[in-house]
């Protein structure tokens, strides 16, 4: 969150809302921003399960024009309803991966319309696909 | 005030507990965000963790930041224009589970408000440095072209 938050001059003029997990700093970004807050969903069933409803269920509702994201797995379901939807996806994949692809932007890779990384070095690691456009720093 | 944090996921005593010796030392004020280190600060100020508001105001109010080389300390303490030295963690030592932070310090030493500190009694020396928070338009580059990328959607 802390990157996505240094970029937010990138989607000036644009409606704007999140898919987060519930947390501290979800509320205090409430105060700005319209904000959907689900659980984190890692290693229990049910609210996993109840989470890609969800997540499926605000995609359908909001119907975004692009959706994007610094990560982490959260980024993986909605990725992948985007890409049933045929909604335009933006992965940033984050500054704390230097030379190594992360698992979620492995998984996000081959569907996201437009994949960027933050270091010239792991755009060679991913692939054609990956762009370095520059870093959040 | 010095700002001194170490994330929260292991402890980072070799920081922390080299800190707190410089604090007995100095007339600056020392604060620290000690995480899960197991020493206990007798010189400085701390605590373990914190709201983000309250953290992001100690990040402004320091002369200098002392960090992991953490990715969301580092960009905290840069949000708010504070000079960063970071002593990334090792693995050798039981401070991470890799030597990812390693990684992070080679990658942005090239920045000019970050500097890096391998060895943790080279800290004091360099703390005597009265850093100044160079303006750097760095993620510019990468807003534009994001928004350039949104308006031809």
């Amino acid at each position: 969150m802390t990157e996505i938050l240094q970029i937010m001059d990138a989607f000036q003029g644009h409606e704007i809302f999140f898919i987060t997990y519930d947390g501290i700093r979800s509320r205090e970004l409430q105060s700005q921003f319209r904000v959907y807050t689900v659980p984190n969903f890692i290693g229990h069933a049910i609210p996993f399960v109840l989470s890609f409803f969800r997540m499926l269920y605000i995609l359908i509702t909001e119907r975004p024009n692009a959706i994007i994201s610094t990560g982490s797995e959260i980024a993986i379901p909605v990725f992948y309803f985007a890409w049933a939807l045929g909604m335009r996806t933006v992965f940033i994949e984050t500054l704390a991966r230097i030379n190594k692809p992360s698992f979620t932007g492995k998984m996000v890779y081959p569907i996201s319309s437009l994949f960027l990384v933050q270091w010239e070095e792991l755009a060679r690691r991913y692939g054609k696909k990956a762009k370095y456009w520059g870093n959040v720093f | 005030m010095i700002f001194v944090t170490t994330g929260v996921q292991m402890p980072f005593d070799r920081l922390i507990c080299k800190m707190d010796e410089i604090a007995g030392r100095i007339d600056e004020e020392v604060i620290m965000q000690i995480g899960q280190s197991q020493y206990i600060p007798v010189h400085a100020k701390y605590f373990r963790l914190m709201e983000n508001d309250k953290i992001k105001k100690l990040n402004r109010d320091a002369r200098v930041v002392v960090s992991h080389a953490g990715i969301g300390s580092i960009l905290t303490a840069l949000e708010q224009h504070t000079p960063v030295l970071i002593l990334p963690r090792l693995k050798m030592l039981g401070e991470a589970w890799d030597d990812h932070q390693l990684e992070i310090a080679a990658a942005i030493a090239s920045n000019e408000n970050v500097r890096v500190v391998y060895d943790v009694n080279d800290l004091e020396k360099h703390l005597k440095v009265n850093y100044c928070y160079v303006p750097r338009g760095g993620r510019h580059a990468l807003i534009d072209s994001i928004k350039e990328y949104l308006s031809s959607i």
